[in-house]
This record gives C-alpha cells, structure tokens and sequence, in this order.
C-alpha cells in the first residue's frame, strides 16, 4: 500500500509540476539570467554585461514615466472601483429600505446584477478595441452622444487630449471591473444579518453611516482581497493600454508593461527589456507585502 | 456534500495571501536551478548552393532553389509581389517560389531571425517593422552590393544602381552599404482637392504669407482649413523639416541625420515650426484632429472638411476607397517661409520608401538578390506602378503608364523639384526618435501645449537622449 | 502570475442565490423617494454597461459614411454583408474556431491536471508538499507579462511557437496556480470519513479520486472551471506574444483577430467589418452568460456552492 501511495503521488503531482516549472518557473528564473546580457534578440549572440542594465534602467526616464502612471493606476482605479462597487452593491441589496420587512434591495435588483457584469465576460481585446472607438472624436458614440444632446461644447479629442487620454484609459479599466465587485460585494452584504441593520435603522443610522459603520467593516476581508487583485490589474494595463492608445498621445499613457513589450519586441532589445521585468518582479512583490501591511485591521467577528 | 466553510476561507484567505507573497519572494530571489538558456537557436545553416556566377547569372542563382518572400500587407496589398514572384518564377521555372504576407511584420519574422531561419526577402515595412538599428548593428542582414552592381535585366549596359532615382538609396544606406531597398519613391508634401480649390477659385500659395491669408479665407468660408493625423503628429514634422530645409539649404537635414549637437535648435527648424504653430494658435485646425488617427483625419479631409493635409504620395491609395470621384486629388511643396529661401518653392522631399531586405541568414540569399533585380526591372515596376499607384525608386518606370490624378500631381511637382529634391534619414537610423521623440513633440506643438522655441528644445532632448545611449549604433551621412 | 483580467473567484461568506428575498412584499410609501434615488444611480450605470455593447451590434449593420459621420444614428439597412466579411475576409471565422479548440484543450488539461495537483496536496502528507503547494500559489502574485521574453523562447524552443497545442499548454501552465490553489481548499474541505471508507472497501487511490472525490467536489470544479474558461477565451497578452512565426496567423485566436481586424482597418478603412468582428467575438459570450448567469456570478465570486 505505500508504495502504491508514492506512485500515486508521483503520477499525479509530476506531470503538473513539470507543465508549471517548465512555462511558468523556467521563464521567471531566466529573466534574471537575460538582465544580465545586452541581448538583442535578432541574434544568437549576446555578450554579459552584468548590472549596466539595471544602471540604465534607474536612469531610463521612460520607464520611471510608465511606472508613474501604474503608481496613479495603483493608487485610483481600485479606489474608484471599489467606491462604486460598494455604492452600488448596497443600493441593490439594502437601497429598498423601511420595507415592512426593514432592510431589502431595490425592485429589479436581479436584472442590474445581470447587465453590469456584462465587461466582466468580455475579452480585454474586446472592450480595447470598442472603447478606442466610443472615444473617436467624430465617429465615436460619446461625442456622439454629447451633440445629439446638445452638449456638443463637451465633446473632446479624448484619447488626442494629453490630460485626458489618461484618465479615458483609467476610466475603461473602471468600467469593466465595477460589475464583478458589485456583484462580489453583494454577495458579501446578503450573509450580513438583516437584524444587524434593522437595529441600525431604529438606532436612526442614515444611508452613509450604516455603509461606513456596518457594511464596511464586515465586508472588510472581501474589500482586502478585492484591493490586492485590483492591484494586479492595475500593475498590468499592457493589453487595455496598447490597445487603446498604444501608449501615446507622447507616451502619457505609457505604462511598464508597455515599455517591456515594445523595449523587447519593437526595439528588439531583449536583455534590457529582461532587467525592466526583474525591476518589477520586484515591485509586484513589495506592493503586495505593502497591501497587505496596509490592509491589515481586525476582522469582526460575526 | 460540503465545500470549504465559511470559517475556514476565510481564515485561511490572508493567510494564503501572506504565504503566497512569501513563496514569491522565494522564487524570484532563489532561482538559479532551472536557469536554461534561452538564447540558443542558431541552426539553419543548410545555405541552398548557388548556381555557377556568369553574365546571364551574375548573381549565382541556383535555378532550382526555394525562395520564400514575406510582404507586409499594408496600404499596397500583397498582389503586386504574386506578380513580381511570377516574374521570378518565370526566369527560374524550377525554382518553388513561397508567398506569405502579413500586417505584423515584427511578430511575425522576430523568432525566426533569433532561429537562424528567416526568409530570403522581406519587404520589412509598416508600424509593426523590425528596428533597422537592431538589425542592421545585429549583422542580419546581406550587404546589397552585389544586386546593385549587377547589370540590370532590361540593358546589360548598366548596372541595377545606375536604373535608379538619385537618392533612392540613401535611405537603407548605412555607413555607406547598403542594406535595404527602399523600393517606391514617394513625394511629400502638402495635398489638397483640385477639385475644391478650382471650385471656389483659390490658388495654392507659394509662400507662407500667402497660405495664411488663404487659411483666414478658408476659416470665413466655413471650412476648417487644416486636419493633420493627430494620434500619429510626426506627419507634421515633415512639412516643418522640409521648409526648414528650403530655408536655410538641405544641410541642416544632414546635421539632424548625424545626430550633430544642437542640430534641431538651428534657426531655420524654429522658424518653420513658429509657422506651422501659427496654424494652431489662429484656429486652422480642423476641430478635433489631434484625436484622429490617419484614416480618420484623411477621412474628413477627403470629404471636403478640411482643404490641406500634410502626407506622402501613398495617401491617395490609401483613401481610394473613401475619396469622392472628381476629387482630383494634388499634392504641392510647402509654401517658401522666406523670399531669401536658399532652395526655390519647387524643392520639396523625395525619399524611397517600402525597405525590402535579404537576411544574411537566408538560405538562399542569392535569390533573394535576384528577386530584387526583378522588381528592380522595367516590367516590374511598371506592374507595380499600376497596380498600386506608386511610383517606385526605378527611374522612369511610370512612363506610357496612364496614372490617377494624385500619382500624376505627385511625378509633376517632383520633376519641378528636380535635383533640389531633398530627404532625410533619421527616421530610419534611428526608429524611436521619429516615432516616439519629434511625434510627441509635434503632437504637444500642434495643440499649443509647448511653444516653437519648447519644440526644437523638446526635439533636440530627443536626438540627445538617442546620441548618449551607448546601446544603439550610430550612423553618418553627407 | 494571473492570467486574466478577472479576478479568480474568491471565498466570499455567502451561500444564497441573490435574489430579493423580501421582494414580495409591497414596500411602504415613504420608500418611493429613495427608490427613486437609487433607481436613477442603478439605471445610468446600466446604461454606461449596455450601450457601448449595443452601439457596436448596431454600427455592424452601418455602411462606414454613417459609421464615421453619423455614431448616434441608426443603420439603414441590416447589413449582412458587413458580418460576411468579417467573417470570411477578415478570418473571424477561422479565429473563433481556433479558439473554440484551444479553450477546449486547455480547459480539460487545466481542470485534469489542476485537480490531480490540489488533490494530492491536499489530502496526502509527503516530504516537499508545502514546498509545492507554496511553488504554485506563488505564481498568483505575477502579472504574466513579466517573464514574457523568456516564456517566449521557451516555447520556441520546444518547437510549439504559433501552435494551438503549445498555447493550450501555456495557458493551462498559467491556471495552474489558481486553480490549485483553490481546488486544495475545496478537497481539504471533503470529509476524511468517506474516503476512509472508500479506500476500506478496496477502493484503490485511483479509483478513490476519480469515482469518488471529483464527484463530491463537482460544485468546486465547476466554480474553477467557469473561471478558466473565462479567462482562457479572453486570453490577450499570452497569444501575442505566442502566436507568431510564419503562418501563425492561420492559427490566431478570437481576441488577437479582432486586434488585428483593428490594425487591418487602419489600412483598409473598413470599419463595417470592424464592428461586424467585435460583434462575432461578443455575441457568443455574452449569450452564454445570460444564458448560466446564475452560475457564472456564483463561480466566479462566491466559489462556495451548498
């Protein structure tokens, strides 16, 4: 029977742990041993050169444009997202309020649920492209829109606009990720006791304060969690930021994964764009251990 | 039936978290064990033999070797190469001639470069081409030499360099070998509707003055009387360039190409920069532009929105299907800034362009030469000319060939411009300080945010940053 | 390290399906006015989600004059045709199969593969089960893009760039943190007593896991699942940089034609098609989802089923 357990062991841990090292372990080991070269990709040759990378790269200021626009994505878009996201999780699970019954969600609730989800199963390939087009400024639907309601004096160049282009691309990353954290959240407040905000209610707690005094911190765990995916996507924004703007209007919607890709697979400089993906190695790790110190707040117990 | 409580997720979630970026920690900082080298490759050095080298072959082409042609599938489409390849396979009717033609260039091509095994010839055009820098500097590609000093295929007497356009070669040319044949010649300038201007009886102006009280007629008629392609600014720096370049001679272009100190801060480039930015502050510009990419702003030029539009001689294949029929599309020279030009109004930029380029390591790089030659004959530009209304870098190919109106325009103003026809190569040198540096300049000049002075400042930051970085090789010029 | 754009399912405390639980009862009157409210708040977000997925069907029956000159307008005519070329001329067609076979593929190896992993880690003591257990989770933290260069000469050099079988193995490569990390929870979660019983009764390992643990994690497995395929049929980033090579692009996926179809169209000018590809991408997806809404939000957030 042991033996029989070891081998079972091993046929099924073997095959995944190889899949996994070979394309997920392999490629992030060699990105430090690629940091080293001034690799160019176009060829076989490459010669060792040690730190010069990372030196160039914290004198690189492309890179330090691109990391300060992650550094206001990190910051803003899961704020907003999760700002929304708990406003409107609260307006559709406790928004019907003094019912006979106390605490209830809006008439319809269902449905809102159904149709804000909608970006979440959309391909970012998708909202990319769509969205590129919503904010052309002749032929995209919110221009469009603003002129059909004689608000035409607010239509903007959007993505030709240096101030704005940032904030479109912001606000697309906003759009498609408020709908999974209403839903997540709505979740969340439906396993909170209804009597915990009947007794609120009697107390004379308004709106606000029942969001801020109650929901919140029961659902604090959730929102935690939620801050630190929403940080990965924030970390990212390649696919949504070539899509849309490529990077420009003159790299003010730059971003590190950009900068990686196009220092790789455009300036074909594979060594320097290896030491540009340890750097941020390195930087996912400390906002991670970041978030996490920063999140940390006791739990309450139910 | 159970899953995992309540209690015990939520327990164990930050845990798993903590634990997680732990385990991350580890692995990004202990690795080592699996380190394999990536950068192998290397292989495919099974060179196809060349046939014997002799005046009808000069080129030693092996009759019945394989020869695999990658064509970017941009505005001129991937026909005109089916013709060329027949062409080909007509002289070598052993020979399989493999066809392939993609929009991603780069992608495409980048792993089988690293491989050792790319195709024999590459037209390596578009947004998505292959940094010539790297290529170049990285050895991939063959030395053309040998095509151009071989005798051309329609009079033995001369030799394929001396069939073609003076200047056809400069761009492609690095440190004096060349590497790539731009192989369409294109006219830039300012383009504008016959049809319009006729119509409401305005001439095209010779001077700036002129085009300014002109643009003040346009405004009060209703029409905006500029667009430009505002995702893509950089088409402004060619009309600012080119009157610098008439204003004060084309050495000033030189110093640029050689990334001389101060070179863009030259008097010349700010004074045409103050006056393409006199466009901008007056209210020229088509409301709207700098959100546009190219099809859009040509787009609305084309429907008669906008009167000028900076572009090259592609534009008109390029809006075929958009521009209205009568449209008689013309393309002129930038307006002189001064009546002291050094160069006289006709002057105007002339370049090749569409690089196509033998990887050194083809396996048959001799008929990749070959098939260049081909295209480089009488019949092959000729088709090409037809079939894409393009001129291209051999001269007088265009000739007996009935050519659309934009085509025509644009063999007119360039034969008035003559020998005074100049052209630049730092875009080709050096990809990023075109695409990157001059086009964020321009888009920032052409809606105000810097002025002409924070221009040729911003543009010699870039062409600094590109001269200091010790990664990227560096060409000259004369 | 994740793989996707949505985040995976997360353990929320709830185990009841959303719906209004009280909805049956009338509300009092003094609740109109904050209904109201909410209502006007609820209803413009609804309309920022729905109209630009509407505005793309309906621009995909337009004619490029009224796509670039009138955006507010109604098409008029269904024009089929717009959807034919997307179809044939711009390859959709031959994208949305190839996805199709991919998520098929690496779905079924994610979940086989994911499973036997969790399992073992999770129900068996062995030397360096931490050590594994800790080597996937980790992969979680990573943006993918970062060990882009390499992963891509990897591939190539096992001679699978631009194949539907080497991005099936990526992309099942790259769910394995995820899902082991989730599926250990949930057969952690199963009962020691049964599989006791089980192995008792000469129910060998093999047979314990695959006649009796899958099935009892069924709810599990499907939470996982749904999420995979999400992420595997929006898959961006991994087929860019994969799918390339010469003639790759006979065997590019959904997400990366229409990218394509996007940049074609700066050359071609034909946004009818562009419109008509997006619409092609969306539809199905959308469908599906409205179709299993119920499960696909429980799946994807709550991931704790009774």
């Amino acid at each position: 029977m042991r033996h029989g357990k070891r081998l079972f062991i091993a046929t099924f841990l073997v095959p995944p742990l190889v899949l996994y090292a070979l394309f997920v372990v392999s490629p992030y080991v060699q990105v430090f041993q690629l940091a080293t070269t001034d690799w160019g990709g176009l060829s076989p040759e490459a010669h060792f050169v040690g730190v010069d990378n990372l030196r160039r790269l914290f004198a690189d200021h492309y890179v330090w444009n691109a990391l300060r626009n992650n550094a206001i994505l990190l910051v803003v878009m899961p704020v907003v997202t999760i700002v929304l996201g708990l406003f409107f999780a609260s307006m559709l699970m406790v928004g019907g309020r003094r019912g006979r019954a106390g605490v209830r969600g809006v008439r319809g609730s269902a449905v809102y649920r159904l149709v804000y989800f909608f970006p979440q199963v959309l391909s970012v390939a998708i909202i990319g492209v769509l969205w590129k087009e919503m904010y052309a400024p002749n032929s995209g639907l919110i221009n469009g829109a603003l002129r059909a309601v004689g608000l035409g004096s607010l239509a903007h160049p959007w993505l030709g606009d240096p101030n704005l282009a940032f904030w479109c691309v912001l606000a697309v990353m906003v759009w498609s990720n408020v709908g999974f954290y209403v839903v997540l959240f709505g979740a969340g407040m439906q396993s909170i006791p209804r009597d915990i905000y009947e007794a609120a209610l009697l107390d004379g707690a308004g709106r606000a304060a029942t969001l801020a005094r109650i929901t919140l911190p029961l659902l604090w765990d959730t929102v935690q969690v939620a801050w630190v995916y929403l940080a990965i996507v924030a970390l990212d924004g390649f696919a949504l930021v070539q899509i849309i703007t490529e990077g420009g209007p003159g790299l003010r919607t730059d971003v590190i994964g950009l900068r990686l890709y196009s220092t790789a697979f455009g300036e074909a400089k594979f060594g320097y764009a290896s030491a540009i993906g340890v750097a941020m190695l390195f930087l996912t790790l400390s906002v991670a251990v970041l978030a996490l110190r920063l999140t940390k707040r006791d739990r309450v117990e139910l | 039936m159970s899953a995992p409580s309540a209690s015990d997720s939520s327990v164990s979630r930050r845990d798993l978290l903590q634990r997680a970026t732990a385990a991350g920690v580890l692995a990004a900082t202990g690795g080592g064990v699996l380190s394999a080298c990536a950068m192998g490759g290397g292989g495919g050095n099974d060179k196809a033999a060349g046939g014997a080298k002799n005046s009808a072959n000069p080129l030693g082409v092996s009759e019945s070797a394989p020869l695999e042609v990658v064509i970017f599938n941009g505005g001129f489409g991937e026909e005109y190469a089916k013709a060329h390849e027949a062409m080909y396979k007509e002289r070598y009717p052993k020979a399989e001639v493999k066809h392939s033609a993609t929009i991603e260039i780069s992608k495409t091509l980048q792993p089988r470069f690293v491989d050792g095994s790319p195709p024999d010839v590459v037209n390596n055009s578009g947004g998505n081409q292959i940094d010539f820098n790297g290529l170049v500097s990285q050895g991939a590609l063959s030395d053309l030499a040998p095509l151009l000093d071989a005798p051309s295929l329609d009079d033995p007497k001369k030799t394929v360099r001396q069939t073609l356009l003076p200047g056809a070669l400069l761009p492609g040319t690095y440190d004096g070998k060349t590497m790539a044949l731009n192989y369409t010649y294109t006219a830039y300038g300012i383009w504008y509707s016959g049809k319009l201007l006729a119509d409401r009886g305005w001439q095209y102006p010779k001077t700036w003055d002129e085009m300014i009280a002109l643009c003040r007629q346009i405004k009060a008629a209703g029409l905006a009387p500029w667009t430009y392609q505002g995702k893509h600014p950089r088409y402004m720096s060619w009309p600012i360039l080119s009157a610098a370049a008439k204003l004060a001679g084309p050495d000033i272009l030189v110093a640029i190409d050689n990334l001389e100190p101060n070179a863009w801060k030259h008097d010349a480039i700010k004074t045409a920069a103050e006056a393409y930015y006199q466009l901008a502050v007056d209210g020229y510009i088509l409301p709207g532009s700098e959100g546009m990419d190219h099809i859009q702003s040509q787009t609305e030029w084309c429907r008669g929105n906008a009167v000028f539009i900076s572009c090259g001689s592609w534009l008109e294949n390029e809006q075929k299907a958009v521009a209205p029929a009568g449209f008689q599309m013309a393309v002129a020279p930038t307006p002189s800034l001064t009546k002291g030009d050094k160069l006289p109004f006709e002057a105007m930029r002339g370049t090749s362009g569409e690089p196509f380029i033998v990887p050194s390591k083809a396996k048959n790089v001799p008929g990749g030469l070959e098939y260049l030659r081909v295209m480089l004959s009488r019949k092959g530009a000729a088709d090409f000319t037809k079939r894409v209304s393009s001129l291209t870098a051999v001269q007088g190919a265009e000739e007996g060939l009935t050519l659309p109106p934009g085509l025509q325009s644009a063999t007119k103003v360039m034969k008035a411009s003559g020998d005074k026809t100049f052209n630049w190569v730092y875009n080709s040198y050096y990809r990023k300080l075109e695409r990157t540096l001059v086009d964020a300049a321009c888009g920032d000049l052409m809606t105000k945010r810097i002025n002409p002075a924070q221009f040729v400042e911003q543009c010699q930051r870039g062409a600094d940053e590109i001269a200091r970085d010790s990664s990227i090789k560096k060409y000259k010029r004369t | 390290m994740t793989t996707t754009d949505a985040p995976p399912p997360t353990a929320v405390g709830t185990s009841r399906p959303p719906a209004d639980r009280t909805g049956d009862r009338p509300p009092r009157r003094d609740s109109g006015i904050v209904d109201a409210f909410s209502h006007v708040f609820l209803v413009a977000w609804a309309v920022l989600t729905t109209f630009p997925l509407l505005w793309a069907v309906v621009s995909s029956f337009k004619t490029d004059e009224q796509i670039l000159t009138d955006p507010w307008g109604l098409p008029s005519a269904l024009r089929w045709s717009n959807w034919v070329r997307a179809w044939n001329a711009a390859h959709i067609g031959t994208y949305f199969v190839n996805s199709v076979i991919v998520v098929a593929g690496s779905l079924t190896l994610t979940m086989l593969l994911g499973s036997m992993a969790a399992y073992v880690l999770a129900r068996y003591r062995f030397r360096g089960n931490r050590v594994a257990y800790f080597l996937f989770v980790g992969g979680m933290m990573f943006p993918v893009f970062l060990a882009l260069v390499p992963l891509f000469f990897v591939v190539k050099n096992l001679g699978l760039l631009g194949t539907l079988p080497g991005l099936m193995l990526v992309y099942t490569a790259y769910s394995l943190p995820f899902t082991v990390f989730f599926l250990t929870a949930v057969f952690r979660a199963l009962p020691n007593s049964i599989s006791e019983a089980a192995l008792v009764d000469g129910c060998g390992h093999f047979g314990l896991f695959f006649r009796v643990m899958l099935p009892m994690a069924r709810a599990g497995l499907l939470s996982v699942a749904i999420f995979n395929f999400l992420s595997h049929w929006n898959q961006y980033v991994l087929p860019i940089v994969l799918m390339q090579g010469q003639g790759a692009e006979q065997r590019w996926v959904l997400a990366q034609g229409l990218t394509g179809l996007a940049i074609t169209e700066g050359y071609r000018g034909d946004y009818g098609a562009l419109f008509a590809g997006m619409t092609i991408a969306m539809l199905p997806v959308l469908l599906a989802y409205v179709a299993f809404h119920r499960q696909v939000q429980s799946g994807l957030t709550a991931g704790q089923l009774k």
